[in-house]
């Protein structure tokens, strides 16, 4: 098979993502688990149209039926010091 | 589909695959594991990955003990790799009147064997220069603890169980418990009625559940524990680090995430898996607290996993009382670290008949003993524990 890069973030391949498949890790969500697609610092936003597209492709499930996983918070990257609370509390307990 | 087997085990969690997998080294007859999603879809496949005996019970250490053992073994075992990263465990003390504490907790774990140490403050600064001297007064090291990868262990377990003829069944789920003449004898599935010698609860977030239909009232309640993953980071973090002062634990992956989770004071019980605004903030404020230049840092993703927790925060685990032929494998908060002990001490029940030691301090009796089991050094709130 041709290797076509499918997930840019975890440097996987069309080859890698259909392995994977093969080798039993045929749910999306785990597939997401075993590969990492969906799972670098875009969290997916570049690459989980080409991963169902080739999962579906690749198990038969139609496209329509797929629960894509979860796109987990934060939408954009924000930092851990702008969601704590201003006041540290119990530092110099 | 088979319409009958010698155990059934309901879920296919890292709690239900390891007994599986240990039923089935045991030649302990037809086995077969039902889940009501993919494999590993519980907290199994959401948790802190972290791994230690270091405790602070007697009860509690020697059976994770037990564990920590299994793990250091554990890839070869299961013939594949479940990335357990030795890099050692420390448990952060705050103040020093927790210092004063788990100086005792040191004590009480050589005495049962353990190799761990008690951390000066400046030994903790030396090591994790980046952590807040204000939050540090100390900690317990233990070096043969770490974190593993979750997802492998699952993996792991369900691929040496197959090897062995286990039936693993996702997406079936258990509806219904059948009993007869006081005696488990089947289950009801969204496949059917399936007959069984011994039935296993190992249901995770839903144990509580699994044993109403079986009339066995649990003391549990179901909690959300959540955690968040950082953009990948230079090492900076040696050790899997637990704080008891702020309900919290976190390591870095081999990627460089910093990984982490924590619990508010008040956990109230929760059902749903929705990350919560309210966990983060708590969440982000004590890792600055803790880690002051994490304050620049990105968040990468966020997530969510419910357990079933007893008052005492202790697993249940053996005979449920008063049913024949139904296991408790259940209210689990460590069920990571503590699923290689679990199932090769509950597959020795399932076979012999007899409980072993180290696991019969955690039976359901002991909520109506009245002897709860106290343990100083975890990071989730007890009821039972000041
Ligand atoms: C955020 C978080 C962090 C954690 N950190 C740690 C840690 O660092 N170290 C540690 O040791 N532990 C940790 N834990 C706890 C640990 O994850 C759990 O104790 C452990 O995974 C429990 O395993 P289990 O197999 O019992 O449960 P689960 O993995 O939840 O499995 C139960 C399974 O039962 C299935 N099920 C439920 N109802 C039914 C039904 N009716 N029919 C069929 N199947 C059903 C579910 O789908 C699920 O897959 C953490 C937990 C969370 C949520
Ligand atoms: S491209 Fe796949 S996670 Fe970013």
């Amino acid at each position: 098979m041709s290797k076509k890069m499918v997930c840019f973030c975890q440097d996987l391949t069309d080859a890698d993502i259909v392995r994977a498949i093969k080798e039993g890790y045929d749910h999306l969500e785990t597939l997401k688990r075993f590969t990492g697609a969906f799972m670098g610092p875009c969290q997916g936003k570049m690459c989980a149209a080409n991963v169902v597209k080739l999962y579906a492709e690749t198990t038969g499930h139609p496209v329509e039926d797929l629960r894509i996983p979860t796109m987990r918070p934060p939408v954009e990257p924000i930092s851990l010091g702008s969601l704590a609370p201003e006041k540290g509390g119990d530092d110099d307990a | 589909m088979r319409r009958s087997y010698d155990v059934i085990i309901i879920g296919g969690g890292v709690q239900g695959l390891s007994l599986a997998y240990n039923l089935a080294l045991r030649k302990a007859g037809k086995i077969a594991v039902f889940d009501k999603s993919y494999i590993g879809s519980g907290a199994s496949g959401r948790n802190g990955e972290m791994i230690r005996s270091a405790f602070g019970s007697e009860e509690w250490i020697r059976f994770f003990d037990t564990s920590l053992r299994l793990w250091e073994t554990l890839s070869e075992e299961l013939d594949f790799n479940v990335m357990f990263t030795r890099c050692g465990y420390l448990v952060l003390a705050a103040t020093n009147d927790e210092l004063v504490t788990f100086r005792k907790l040191t004590r009480l774990q050589k005495a049962l064997g353990l190799d761990t140490r008690l951390l000066s403050q400046e030994e903790v600064i030396e090591w994790i220069p980046a952590i807040n001297p204000k939050m540090a007064a100390g900690g317990i090291l233990q070096p043969g603890g770490g974190f593993a990868r979750h997802d492998a262990v699952v993996w792991a377990y369900e691929k040496a169980a197959r090897r062995m003829n286990v039936r693993i069944k996702p997406h079936t789920e258990v509806k219904d418990i059948v009993i007869d003449n006081n005696s488990v004898t089947g289950v009801m599935t969204t496949a059917g009625k399936i007959s069984a010698g011994m039935v296993v609860n190992a249901a995770g977030g839903h144990a509580r559940q699994i044993a109403a239909m079986a009339g066995i009232d649990l003391p549990t309640d179901v909690y959300r524990l959540e955690m968040l993953a950082t953009e990948p980071l230079k090492p900076f973090l040696p050790w899997a680090v637990s704080s008891p002062h702020t309900l919290s634990y976190m390591h870095q992956t081999t990627r460089g995430e910093f990984v982490g989770g924590a619990e508010i004071e008040h956990l109230k019980p929760a059902k749903n898996l929705r990350s919560t605004g309210a966990a983060i903030q708590d969440m982000a404020g004590k890792f600055v607290r803790l880690f002051p230049g994490l304050g620049k840092v990105n968040l990468m993703r966020q997530w969510a996993g419910i357990v079933d927790m007893a008052p005492d925060a202790s697993p249940i685990l053996g005979p449920a009382t008063g049913l024949e032929s139904f296991v408790l494998d259940c209210g689990w908060v460590y069920g990571f670290v503590g699923a290689p002990a679990a199932g090769s001490l509950l597959a020795d029940y399932i076979v012999s008949g007899e409980i072993p030691r180290n696991i019969r301090p955690f039976h359901i009796n002991r909520f109506k003993e009245g002897k709860p089991i106290r343990d100083l050094s975890l990071v989730v709130p007890t009821k039972s524990t000041p």
